[in-house]
C-alpha cells in the first residue's frame, strides 16, 4: 500500500495538495456540508452542551482510575468467554492478530473500519501472511482498491471523484461500470455481501468498551460493522486501550453527541453492543472473540503532556472546522490521523519528532476545541508540542534561535525598551506599508509563506500618555479612529473606572 | 509478549503519577435499575401515544416506514401489501415465540414464502450454512422489537435463540413489529435497561449482540451522495400492533 511518502516535507505535501483543484472542492464541499450537519444536530438539541461536559468529565474520570476499568473489563470479557490479548508495539498487536488467523486456519478476512488497525498496518501484515483482508466499509474499501489511506477520520474517500470510484471497480471488476453513486454502491453491495458470508475472520476496532460488562460498541452506518461480528466464525476487535467507559449509563451519554458531531444524524443507523462470542443456543455469532488491547504510546500519555488526547472519540469534527486541514486535506498530514487531532495523536504514537512540521500546521485559531465534542484543548497541547520540540532540539537551529532571542528580550524590560528602536532600524530595508514581506538568510522560512507585521512607529505603551487625554492633542485617536475607552475593555466588571496616576501602566 | 500484570502494572504506574487535571465523574447509574425500568413503563402505559407520535416522527425522518395494525393478526396483510408493492415473496422471521404469534400459515395464505428460523441452534455445521444461504437468499426479514426509542425513531433488537442477527440485516427490506410495551422516550431510558439486562445473571437463550436499529443502512461515501442499503436492508418497516402482543 502506498503511503504518503514522508522523505517529502510536510511544506511540499501541503503545497501540491493546495495544487490540486479537485482536492480543493472536494475538501471545501465535504467539511462545509459536515459543518452544516453538526450545527443543525446540536441546534435542536439543548441538552447538548451539558452533555458535552459529562462526556468530558466521564473521560477524565476513566483515565483517574483506568488501571481499574480495564482491569475490570478484562475480567468481565473474560467471564462472557472472549479473550483478551495485550499490545504494547504495533508489531506486538499484529502479531497477536496474525497467530489468532494461522491458529484458525483464516484465509480471508472481512473488516469494519478501524483507525486503530489502520494505526498498525494490519492489513500489509495480513497479505504478507497469506490471509486477504477485505476493508468492507464502502470508503475504506474505495481506497483499498486505489492502495492509498484515509483522507478522513469519518470520510475516508471524500478526495475521490465517482469516475475515479467507477475507474477503481471497473479494473477490479474486469468490466465498464457507470459513474453513478447507487450504481456502484449497489455493486459493492454485491461484491462484498459475498465476502461478508465467505469469510472466516471479522476484524473490527470498537468505538468504546463498557468495563462493566464487557460490551464492545460498533458505530457504523452500512451496517458492515453487524456483518462482521455476526457472519465470520473468528471476531478479533483491536482497539486503543483509551476507549474503555465504566458503565452502559456513561455508554448512553456519549451516544448521544457522537453521532451528532460526526455526520449530523441524531444517532448513527448501526450500533452494536457485542458481549463476547456466540451464546448457547444462538444461530450465528462467532465461536472465537477477542479483544485486542493496544498500547502504543498511549500508556504514557496518561500522565504526560497529551493526556487530554486521550479523550478523543474520533468524530472528525475537528477536522472539517479547521482551516489547515480545509486547505490540504488528510494525505499531507501523512500519517494515520489527520486534521488538528491528528498531529496530537501522531506526537502519541509516533513522538515529538514526527511532528517536528506537524506541529505549527495550525493557525490556534480554537475552531478545533469549539467543534471537539467533548471539548479537548487541541490549541494548548500544539502549543506545548511545539514547545517540546523547540526543547528537544528537533526544531530547526533558527526556530530555536528565534524562540531564545524572544525569550530573553521579552523577560528583561531594559532590553525590551531598547529592542524596539533597533528592530525600527533594522526593518528599515524590508519594512513596506507596516508588513516586512521577506527577511534575509535562514529566518527567511518564516516569511515565506507569510507577512511579518513591522514594529510600529509607536508602540502602545509610548503613546499611552497621550492616550489618557485623547481631546488634548489632535490625531492622537487609536487605529478605528475611536478613542479608547477603557470601560468598554471590561464592561461587565462593575468597577469604577480607575483613576489615571502617574504608575506606568504595564508596570 | 506483554501479559496483563505487565499492561495494567504500566497503566497503574502512569495513573499514580498524576490527580488528573480536570473536573471528573461519572454518570449516575440508577441503585435500583428494577425499580426504575418499572416506574419508565408505568409512565409510558399512560404516556405512550405521545412517543408513538415522537417514535413516527423520528423514525419517517431516518426513512423509515412507519405502519400501524389492529392486532397480531392482522400483521401478515401489511406484510403482503408490502411485499406484493416490492413483488417479491421469499421471507424469513424469528421463531413464532420470539415473534409473539405464529404467522406462517397466514402469510403463506397471502402468497408469500415465509420460514421461521428455529427455535435454536442447529445441530451441525451443514445445517447452519443451509439455512444461512436461506436468509442470505431471502427478500424480507421480520422480526420483533425489545425498545423502540422515540427520541430517536430507534428500534432495538436483542439477539438469541430464534431470534438470529442475520434476520434484521441479510435481507433488502427489514419489517419490525411492535406494540407500546416496547416504547420508551429516550436513549437515557435506553441505557437504565441496558443496565439492566447485562446486571442480572445470565438467562437462557439471550444472546450476545444487541442492535440499534435507526433506518435503513446508508453511506454518503461516494462524493457525499446519500445511498441507501449497502450492507444492511435497504429499506426498514416498523408495524405498530394496537392491542398488546403478549397481552
Amino acid at each position: 500500500m502506498s503511503d504518503t511518502d514522508l522523505s517529502v516535507p510536510f511544506r511540499q505535501r501541503a503545497g501540491s495538495a493546495l495544487g490540486d483543484k479537485h482536492l480543493q472542492e472536494a475538501l471545501t464541499i465535504a467539511t462545509t456540508k459536515f459543518i452544516g450537519l453538526r450545527r443543525e444536530a446540536f441546534g435542536e438539541f439543548p441538552e447538548g452542551e451539558r452533555l458535552r461536559d459529562m462526556a468530558r468529565e466521564i473521560k477524565e474520570a476513566t483515565l483517574q482510575h483506568l488501571d481499574r476499568y480495564v482491569d475490570q473489563l478484562i475480567d468481565s470479557v473474560e467471564r462472557l468467554g472472549g479473550h483478551v490479548h495485550y499490545a504494547t508495539t504495533p508489531e506486538e498487536a499484529r502479531r497477536v492478530v496474525l497467530d489468532i488467523a494461522a491458529r484458525t486456519g483464516a484465509r480471508l478476512a472481512v473488516k469494519s473500519k478501524s483507525m486503530a488497525s489502520e494505526e498498525i498496518h494490519l492489513n500489509e501484515a495480513l497479505e504478507a501472511a497469506g490471509v486477504i483482508p477485505i476493508e468492507t466499509d464502502l470508503g475504506e474499501y474505495i481506497i483499498q482498491l486505489a492502495h492509498e489511506r484515509p483522507s478522513h477520520i469519518i470520510a475516508p474517500a471524500i478526495h475521490k471523484t465517482k469516475g475515479q470510484v467507477a475507474d477503481l471497480f471497473a479494473k477490479e471488476l474486469g468490466r465498464q461500470v457507470a459513474a453513478d453513486p447507487e450504481e456502484l454502491t449497489r455493486i459493492a453491495r454485491v461484491e462484498l455481501r459475498q465476502k461478508f458470508l465467505d469469510a472466516d475472520l471479522g476484524i473490527t476496532g470498537a468505538n468504546f468498551a463498557v468495563a462493566d460488562s464487557g460490551t464492545v460498541v460498533l458505530v457504523t452506518n452500512e451496517g458492515n460493522g453487524r456483518m462482521v461480528t455476526s457472519l465470520p466464525r473468528v471476531h478479533v476487535a483491536v482497539m486503543g486501550v483509551e476507549k474503555v467507559v465504566p458503565s452502559m449509563t456513561d455508554l448512553m451519554v456519549f451516544l448521544q453527541i457522537l453521532a451528532k458531531s460526526a455526520t449530523g444524524q441524531k444517532l448513527s443507523v448501526y450500533t452494536t453492543l457485542v458481549r463476547g462470542p456466540r451464546r448457547a443456543g444462538e444461530l450465528e455469532g462467532p465461536d472465537e472473540f477477542h479483544l485486542v488491547l493496544l498500547d502504543n504510546g498511549r500508556i504514557r500519555q496518561i500522565a504526560g503532556p497529551l493526556r487530554e488526547a486521550l479523550y478523543c472519540l474520533r468524530c472528525g469534527a475537528c477536522l472539517n472546522v479547521c482551516p489547515v486541514y480545509r486547505q490540504i486535506g488528510g494525505h499531507a498530514y501523512g500519517y494515520t490521523y489527520p486534521g488538528p487531532i491528528g498531529i496530537l495523536l501522531t506526537a502519541m504514537l509516533e513522538g515529538p519528532g514526527s511532528v517536528k512540521d506537524l506541529a505549527h500546521a495550525s493557525s490556534l485559531c480554537g475552531a478545533c476545541a469549539d467543534a471537539c465534542p467533548v471539548r479537548i484543548d487541541i490549541p494548548r497541547m500544539l502549543v506545548e508540542l511545539r514547545r517540546e520540540v523547540d526543547e528537544a532540539r528537533i526544531a530547526s537551529w533558527t526556530e530555536r534561535l528565534a524562540y531564545r532571542l524572544m525569550e530573553t528580550i521579552l523577560a528583561s524590560p531594559t532590553l525590551y525598551r531598547w529592542s524596539k528602536p533597533l528592530a525600527r532600524l533594522l526593518q528599515r530595508p524590508f519594512a513596506r506599508d507596516g508588513r516586512i514581506r521577506s527577511v534575509p538568510l535562514a529566518f527567511g522560512e518564516w516569511t515565506r509563506t507569510r507577512d511579518l507585521p513591522a514594529v510600529a512607529r509607536q508602540t502602545f505603551q509610548e503613546r499611552w500618555p497621550e492616550l489618557q487625554n485623547p481631546t488634548a492633542t489632535p490625531g492622537s485617536s487609536t487605529a478605528t479612529g475611536e478613542p479608547c475607552d477603557r470601560s468598554r475593555l471590561a464592561p461587565e466588571s462593575g468597577h469604577p473606572r480607575p483613576k489615571p496616576d502617574s504608575r506606568h501602566p504595564l508596570q | 509478549m506483554t501479559t496483563r500484570a505487565e499492561f495494567l502494572s504500566r497503566i497503574r504506574t502512569e495513573v499514580g503519577k498524576t490527580p488528573g487535571l480536570f473536573p471528573a465523574g461519572t454518570a449516575q447509574r440508577p441503585s435500583d435499575l428494577r425499580a426504575v425500568t418499572e416506574t419508565i413503563k408505568r409512565e409510558l402505559a399512560e404516556r405512550w401515544p405521545h412517543a408513538l407520535e415522537r417514535f413516527q416522527l423520528e423514525f419517517e425522518r431516518v426513512a423509515g416506514v412507519f405502519h400501524r395494525a389492529a392486532s397480531l393478526v392482522a400483521v401478515p396483510q401489511v406484510v403482503a401489501g408490502i411485499a406484493r408493492e416490492r413483488a417479491v415473496r421469499r421471507l424469513v422471521a424469528w421463531h413464532a415465540r420470539e415473534l409473539g404469534g405464529d404467522l406462517l400459515d397466514s402469510l403463506a395464505a397471502r402468497g408469500l414464502e415465509p420460514f421461521a428460523m428455529p427455535p435454536g441452534d442447529l445441530d451441525s455445521a451443514a445445517e447452519r450454512a443451509e439455512l444461512r444461504r436461506r436468509v442470505a437468499d431471502a427478500e424480507l426479514g421480520l422480526t420483533g422489537v425489545d425498545l423502540a426509542i422515540a427520541e430517536t425513531g430507534t428500534l432495538v433488537l436483542r439477539s438469541g435463540a430464534g431470534r438470529p442477527r442475520s434476520t434484521s440485516l441479510l435481507p433488502a427490506c427489514h419489517i419490525a413489529v411492535f406494540d407500546r410495551t416496547a416504547l420508551i422516550e429516550s436513549l437515557g431510558q435506553a441505557g437504565v435497561f441496558l443496565e439492566l439486562w447485562n446486571r442480572g445473571a445470565h438467562e437462557d437463550g439471550v444472546g450476545a449482540v444487541t442492535s440499534f436499529i435507526t433506518g435503513p443502512s446508508r453511506t454518503a461515501d461516494i462524493e457525499l451522495t446519500l445511498t441507501r442499503g449497502v450492507h444492511g436492508p435497504k429499506e426498514v418497516h416498523a408495524i405498530f400492533v394496537d392491542q398488546v402482543i403478549r397481552g
